[in-house]
């Protein structure tokens, strides 16, 4: 992948496009809640993708027009300058005595220029060493066996992408001519042999594609071969643009699953403090009987003066706020009583009989209840007997 | 001692785009931006290798050039679209040796000349040439078709002088 910083305008043209969407993922998650801005990231990161393969298709279909583009020639109108890019044909004879036969032609200043052809994984692990030492021996060879006859002939390597190489060498070099060394297919340490194809669909200088195989001499591959490379290349690259899009919708959906997971638990979480919390302030109340059984008895209970009282033989609730408490009362009496209570709301009738009632207390506080019934008023008026306090919590 | 041609670097004037090109399909094509200081010249010819013949005498006259083949139909050249040419938009010259039998290739002269209209436009034509054409060409400098390589570099360089000179007078 070409380099967004190439150029100044370029990395002019990537800052800008990184802010604009930057943008509104930052204002979505400033003004908006967390998904809000997944969804934003999740969008622009979907447009931007669509963007680069939309790209990317119509460079693999060839649909681009192929502007080439050369600078002015450098030196004198008899000098010219050849770049002759190679690597692992650099071992061939042939091309060697093609070096030797090209810097014996007077004016001619020759560049070798073999890119290191570092793999993605080499650049990723940092493991480059000993591919750039390869290209260095190759270069040092061909250049000493020149140098041995009397030929000036200048080379570098590279460690960046042969085509990037080429280009930069272009800004450097300034060639009148490219020759582009490969072997028929590609093998594993050598050139890709559409890279010629390449370089002469970029560059507005002749371009030769030189094949060299052990033992034999140049050749340049025709039209329908060169066709062919354009076609296998073109596929490889769809092939290979597929499988990086798959693991790139595989990254981000595993990326944007990951931060859905994490929101819901992070408000999962939440929820379960505040479930917790409620837990705790509900088991910090007194506890809540599911029934409570009682009994109001006629002069059931002695008073402090040594008489017996009229008596509920429980007088203190405990009750939930909104929370129906069920009330199962015997009145053994013969006539009703009631538990009443203006401040909680309640008025209840308790008749003759065992009977099961209801007691719902809307708001909290703690509430004074007594008869209303006329009966034993010592009892009514004290809190135990016929009188008690209701805590709604 | 070879001599370096003396273009001056004109002040580039946008037009707006006409409602004809704003209604056509943007496309998503975007070739290269320079990468060559001036002066630079973009040819524009359908013939691979006329056009590099043209290029490589441009080259040795002390150019940076650029080869468009030209669109192959309606809507292709990224002139005609919002996305713009960048070859174009900062060429001193334009050489157009498109053929203009086709419309593909009038549109692209249009659009320079609506576009870029101080940029100096030289235009291979043919003998014959129709009405719209020769509206067309109006402000362009025509050479008759077919100009060897040799006429269209000694008229571009003609031009770039011309160029200078309006330049420094304008100085």
């Amino acid at each position: 992948m070409r380099s967004p910083f190439h150029s100044e305008q370029e990395a002019f043209r990537f800052l800008l496009l990184l802010i604009l969407a930057l943008i509104p993922i930052v204002l979505a998650a400033a003004l908006g809640p967390t998904w809000l801005a997944l969804v934003v990231l999740a969008v622009v990161l979907g447009v931007l993708a669509l963007r680069v393969a939309q790209r990317r298709m119509r460079k693999v279909r060839g649909l681009e027009l192929s502007v080439k583009m050369a600078p002015p020639h450098v030196g004198s109108a008899a000098e010219r300058r050849v770049l002759v890019v190679a690597n692992d044909t650099l071992d061939e004879e042939a091309l060697l005595s093609e070096v030797e036969r090209l810097a014996c032609v007077p004016d001619t200043h020759l560049l070798l220029l073999v890119p290191a052809l570092i793999t993605t994984g080499a650049r990723l692990t940092g493991a480059i060493d000993g591919l750039c030492d390869q290209a260095r021996v190759r270069l040092k060879t061909a250049l000493d066996r020149a140098g041995d006859h009397g030929l000036v002939v200048a080379g570098e390597i590279s460690e960046a992408d042969p085509l990037e190489a080429i280009e930069d060498t272009f800004a450097t070099f300034a060639p009148d001519e490219v020759i582009v060394s490969t072997r028929w297919e590609r093998a594993a340490s050598g050139l890709e042999p559409r890279l010629a194809g390449l370089v002469r669909e970029r560059f507005a200088v002749p371009v030769r594609h030189l094949v060299f195989e052990p033992g034999s001499a140049a050749q340049e591959p025709d039209e329908d071969t060169e066709a062919r490379y354009r076609q296998e290349f073109g596929e490889a690259a769809a092939r290979k643009f597929g499988l990086k899009t798959l693991a790139g919708v595989g990254i981000l959906a595993a990326v944007l699953l990951s931060m859905v997971a994490l929101v819901q638990s992070s408000e999962r979480d939440e929820a379960r403090a505040a479930s917790q919390i409620a837990a705790a302030q509900a088991a910090a109340l007194p506890p809540v009987a599911k029934v409570v059984v009682l009994k109001i008895i006629p002069e059931g209970k002695l008073g402090p003066e040594g008489e017996k009282h009229d008596a509920f033989t429980t007088t203190e609730f405990n009750v939930r706020v909104g929370q129906p408490q069920q009330l199962r009362i015997d009145n053994t009496d013969t006539v009703p009583h009631s538990i009443t209570s203006p401040g909680a709301g309640v008025n209840i009738v308790l008749m003759p009989g065992t009977h099961t009632y209801t007691l719902l207390v809307r708001h909290a506080g703690v509430f004074l209840w007594f008869c209303a019934f006329r009966c034993d008023e010592w009892a009514m008026q004290h809190p135990g007997y016929m009188s008690g306090y209701i805590t709604a919590s | 001692m070879h001599r370096s041609p003396t273009v001056a670097t004109k002040g580039r004037q946008e037009t707006p785009i006409r409602a004809s090109a704003a209604r056509t399909r943007a496309v998503d094509i975007d070739p290269r931006p320079w990468r060559w200081g001036h002066p630079r010249v973009l040819v524009e010819h359908p013939d691979e290798a006329a056009g590099l013949a043209i290029a490589s005498g441009l080259r040795f006259a002390g150019y940076a050039v650029a080869v468009c083949p030209g669109p192959r139909g309606h809507g292709q050249c990224p002139l005609t679209g919002p996305a713009g040419c960048a070859p174009a938009h900062d060429a001193d010259l334009v050489v157009c040796s498109l053929g203009y039998e086709r419309e593909a290739a009038r549109e692209v002269l249009r659009e320079l000349h609506t576009r870029y209209p101080a940029t100096p436009l030289l235009v291979e034509v043919p003998s014959e040439m129709d009405a719209e054409l020769r509206e067309l060409l109006d402000g362009c400098h025509p050479l008759p078709a077919p100009a060897t390589p040799e006429q269209i570099v000694a008229t571009v360089q003609s031009l770039s002088g011309h160029v200078a000179e309006e330049g420094l007078a304008g100085a």
